[in-house]
């Protein structure tokens, strides 16, 4: 059966199953998520901790840790002029998508860096995955312009550049010959051109991220950083290569109060600027009203509710959507949790997951797993309250 | 701070752990009887029957404090005492005579196992629970119980009587009357690089093989650790979040194993430099005793072997021991330069 | 509704009955166990495994049978062969099982001793005690223990006693270290303060709460130690710094096989029973101890506990 996708959606991930298989039973993570992600948008998957948001973001780049497997499911990614499955995709064809055209913030900045290499090491690092055409084809240039102005030894020398830099450029795979060049001691200087290439362009990305002085940070390391730096650095090599889509993994979670600020309006101004498409992964239902456009609300493997945000925070239709927003705490009002505790995922509750602790409660929801309906244009519930 | 302020802070520390070293030295020295301690003193076969003198010019009953000043300056001026068990003659020029076949053992050794016992860990981390990590661990535990006089013994018994291929001693006994011939001249004292140097193939190759046996004793006796240490800190570095950063830039799982992985769990890796020096130093007494290398390590041995040589042992104990401490410096500055945080923290 | 009265077991014994389970579910800690019971039987056994000849005062003093230099092979008599001046084999490895387990026991219990007693000032009081002892334990540690060992058995005079002293003199510090790091560590838990603020004494305080919370790592130590320390006697005496020759001591036993690995050329192993015994001994008892340290450590490692 054809998988399609329409030309205005980016991504469309269409039943979803993970399981991991762990000592203790499998835990049944993931149990037929459906998301839907439209050009230019920035849906927020919201959900308390285990309920599977992270796990389901990983799915999208195929990268869950193991013990997890993801049984079944499609993923569909459009690009340009077609859509491909990602996952039926081999290794190698993810790789060249990954950096390049999905990329992922994750929650620890720190974490998320190599403590024993620079800023400019790790940035390059996807940009000379992905971008290395490009960056060739500059350094050539410049190649150009030296020759034309050298005196004959120089010539020589850069014409030998030359060489290595169109083989660069035109290769796709690992050269053998280039890598064994590249170790020889005095020889491979020829790289220097192309490391300035990367610390230019590094310089570019980081003013971009509004980092204030960004040739000095150029060779640090992680740990002289400060959170919302490093979550900058993190955020500018995610975005390095142009990605059609931005995964954000609870980009703000670690980070103070003010700095989450801050990153949250540069996540804003980029979005506006560059148009990116987001997924943005929290538990923190202040910054999902600041940032996304849609709302998607996960709860123990399942996302039980999808609307855009002004809906879901005044017209919430799922119990556990409404249980969520009347749990935040407000002054004067009554403090209200929800009762009971989010379940183990080995063996799952039967029927609708949510049922224990469901304040409307029906004698079917025990016993079958309702079905998604949409009861607004755009608006989707998976409850057995809205089935006809 | 930089890397050369860091440097500079631990030549520093060099010199109180030296001294430290000496102070223990002298400190075991001193439970001797001047007689006995004279032969730390002794220059040349004249002095040895001048006790009484010797014990005069060397302070020898005086108070701890001028002793200690007095050994000092013997022992910066290269007097380490003299041998009065075969070879006789003077203990700094002995231990440097025998020196080369120890540095031509351990140059080869300690790579053989540092990069054996890297690859092993590694295997054993990326493939764990699997055939490789329970075989290599089995093979560590054994290493580990293994007695290295006994590995040794069996070495031979195996390929020197059972087999015939290759002999105790550093060449066989024809390459080494030629080795000892007008015809070869020695410039390292290391056979196998002579061996090169003279043009003499035949040679290297010779040594080469007699090395063989002695690099394996040594291996097994050490690498336990290394595989060990590699192993928990490559496991716990694939734990680490910029693993899965990585990956999501694009990177195969080979390339960050490589790349990202491996670099940051070789860093404890590298403390343990330290250690296997010291089990080398250690490692080469028993070997080079049962395999007839005459190298330090049997040296210390005879000396040491009942009636001991007092000046013998000392002598080389003492040189060990600065020798030690210098590597711990080395493997220090080496810590540094692998990771950042050391020297900028 | 009344409250049921909950008779739970004492938590030592909880955790006891813990490490008991785990151990049963590890095959190499089960043979490291049996290899150790094995030759603790050995141990007691000896009298009657290798009865002590007639009118011999010290048991463990090999006789000569015979006069022959050559080693003889195995035979009803001597089931292990006999070794250079005919020194009975199964004799020699029978009772150099009680000298192992005397090496092993005097020199962990030494280094212990003194490690607790150092590494508990050090970790306990701040200042100049502290500075000095440090120095002290870091440059014997500092230092490649076995050279060590050699220099001071040198000094001392080569015997039984010198190598059991020696490697308690070499031994300590890294004992001293771990206990003080562990005491450094539990120092700062709140409960300490608790006891402190209630008036317990020093002492009390020290051996109450925190070496109790201290051992685990000690334990481990000393039984992956304890193998090591038995090889290290055991190199010693073979370089010929052990007790005098005709002990029964296992080193020195390979020692004495040292010159008979090639035999001739018709049989060139001819001599294996000098060799293999003494080590098989050797490596097994060795192998034990190793198996049942790494088993501890697997088990008693506070992360990875209660998975």
């Amino acid at each position: 059966m054809e998988k399609t996708i329409e030309s205005r959606e980016l991504l469309d991930v269409k039943d979803l199953y993970v399981n991991f298989y762990t000592y203790a039973g499998v835990v049944e993570a993931i149990d037929g998520v459906n998301l839907l992600l439209k050009q230019g948008e920035t849906l927020g998957l919201v959900g308390e901790t285990g309920c599977g948001k992270s796990v389901t973001s990983l799915s999208i780049i195929v990268l869950v840790p193991p013990p997890g497997v993801i049984e079944k499911g499609d993923i569909l990614l459009n690009m340009e002029d077609k859509a491909i499955n990602l996952l039926k995709q081999k290794d190698r064809a993810l790789m060249k998508i990954r950096g390049e055209e999905i990329s992922m913030v994750f929650q620890d900045p720190r974490g998320a860096l190599n403590p024993v290499y620079t800023v400019t090491q790790q940035v390059g690092e996807a940009l000379v995955l992905h971008r290395k055409e490009e960056l060739c084809r500059r350094v050539l240039q410049e190649l150009e312009r030296d020759i034309s102005e050298a005196n004959t030894f120089k010539r020589f020398i850069y014409k030998c550049e030359k060489k290595i830099y169109d083989k660069m450029m035109n290769t796709r795979e690992r050269s053998a010959s280039l890598s064994a060049l590249s170790k020889i001691p005095f020889v491979n200087r020829y790289q220097g051109r192309l490391r300035n290439e990367i610390r230019k362009e590094v310089v570019r990305l980081l003013k971009t991220m509004r980092i204030a002085d960004p040739e000095r940070v150029l060779d640090m390391y992680p740990h002289e950083l400060s959170g919302g730096m490093a979550q900058r650095v993190v955020i500018a090599m995610a975005l390095s290569c142009d990605p059609r889509l931005l995964l954000a993994d609870e980009p703000t979670t670690n980070l103070d109060v003010t700095i989450q600020a801050q990153i949250l309006l540069l996540i804003k101004e980029l979005k506006d600027e560059m148009g990116s498409t987001i997924l943005y992964v929290t538990h923190d239902l202040g910054v999902v009203a600041e940032i996304c456009d849609r709302v998607a609300v996960m709860y123990a493997g399942n996302v039980v509710e999808i609307a855009d945000t002004f809906t879901i925070f005044k017209k919430p239709s799922h119990p556990y959507t409404q249980d969520l927003l009347e749990a935040i705490p407000r002054p004067g009002k009554e403090f209200k949790s929800i009762r009971g505790e989010v379940p183990g995922l080995i063996n799952p509750p039967k029927g609708c997951r949510y049922h224990p602790r469901c304040s409307r409660v029906m004698p079917i929801c025990a016993q079958l797993k309702p079905q998604v309906v949409e009861i607004a244009k755009g608006h989707y519930v998976m409850c057995h309250l809205y089935e006809r | 701070m930089g890397m050369r302020a860091y440097i500079i802070r631990r030549l520093l520390l060099l010199i109180p752990t030296i001294i430290g070293v000496t102070l223990l030295i002298f400190a075991v020295v001193q439970v001797l009887s001047p007689e006995q301690r004279a032969a730390l003193y002794i220059t040349s076969e004249k002095d040895a029957g001048a006790m009484e003198e010797i014990i005069a010019k060397y302070h020898l009953r005086d108070p701890v404090y001028v002793q200690y000043f007095v050994w000092i300056t013997q022992v910066l001026q290269g007097n380490l005492g003299f041998n009065q068990k075969s070879p006789r003659g003077p203990v700094l020029a002995n231990i440097l005579k025998r020196a080369p076949a120890t540095i031509e053992l351990t140059i080869i050794a300690a790579p053989v196992i540092i990069l054996s016992g890297i690859f092993l860990g590694v295997a054993s981390a990326v493939h764990r629970d699997r055939l490789v990590d329970h075989v290599t661990r089995v093979i560590s535990i054994i290493g580990w119980s293994f007695p290295s006089f006994w590995l040794g013994i069996l070495l031979l018994a195996v390929f020197y009587a059972g087999l015939g291929w290759v002999g105790p001693g550093r060449l066989s006994v024809d390459t080494d009357v030629f080795v000892r011939s007008a015809d070869f001249t020695r410039y390292t004292g290391l056979n196998t690089i002579d061996g090169l140097l003279n043009g003499q193939l035949w040679v290297t190759g010779d040594a080469l093989k007699h090395l063989i046996l002695p690099v394996v004793s040594l291996t097994v006796q050490s690498i336990a650790l290394i595989v060990r240490v590699m192993r928990s800190s490559m496991l716990e570095a694939l734990t680490k979040g910029y693993i899965v950063s990585a990956r999501a830039k694009g990177l195969g799982q080979r390339e960050v194993i490589n790349k990202h992985a491996r670099r940051n769990a070789l860093i404890p890796v590298v403390t343990l430099a330290g250690m296997l020096s010291a089990g080398l130093l250690t490692g080469v007494v028993i070997t080079e005793t049962i395999f007839y290398i005459p190298g330090l390590g049997s040296y210390a041995a005879n000396m040491a072997l009942p009636p001991s040589d007092i000046a013998g042992v000392l002598g080389f104990t003492l040189f060990a021991g600065v020798l030690f401490v210098i590597v711990n410096l080395i493997v220090d500055v080496a810590y540094a330069y692998i990771d950042p945080r050391i020297r900028l923290g | 509704m009344k409250a049921k009265k909950a008779r739970s077991e004492s938590p030592t014994i909880k955790e006891l009955k813990f490490v008991v389970t785990r151990i049963k579910k590890s095959p190499l800690s089960i043979a490291g166990i049996a290899i150790i019971v094995f030759f603790a039987a050995v141990a007691l056994l000896c009298p009657i495994l290798a009865p002590v000849p007639e009118g011999q005062e010290d048991p463990y003093r090999l006789t000569h049978f015979g006069w022959t230099s050559e080693p003889q092979p195995p035979s009803p008599e001597h089931l292990f062969g006999t070794a250079q001046w005919q020194y009975d084999i199964f004799y020699g490895c029978i009772w150099g099982t009680r000298t192992a387990f005397r090496i092993g026991i005097i020199v962990v219990a030494g280094n212990l001793i003194i490690g607790l007693i150092v590494g508990t000032l050090a970790g306990y009081y701040t200042g100049v005690i502290e500075e000095l002892l440090m120095r002290l334990t870091d440059i014997i540690w500092a230092f490649p223990g076995l050279l060590l060992a050699m220099a001071f058995v040198t000094v001392m005079g080569p015997s039984l006693d010198s190598i059991m002293l020696a490697l308690i003199l070499v031994g300590w510090p890294s004992y001293a270290r771990v206990i003080r790091s562990e005491i450094l560590r539990v120092k700062q838990e709140d409960y300490v303060e608790a006891a402190k603020a209630i008036g317990c004494s020093d002492l009390r305080v020290i051996t109450r709460h925190i070496l109790i919370n201290s051992i685990y790592p000690i334990i481990i130590m000393a039984s992956l130690d304890t193998g090591a320390i038995v090889l290290a006697a055991a190199a010693l005496s073979f370089l010929g710094l052990g007790p005098p020759t005709g002990y029964a001591d296992w080193g020195q036993m390979i020692s004495l096989s040292r010159g008979f690995i090639y035999k001739n050329a018709q049989n060139p192993l001819g001599y294996w029973f000098t060799w293999t015994y003494p080590g098989i001994f050797i490596f097994t008892f060795v192998l034990g101890w190793n198996l049942l340290g790494d088993a501890f450590r697997d088990i008693l490692d506070p992360t990875l506990r209660r998975r």
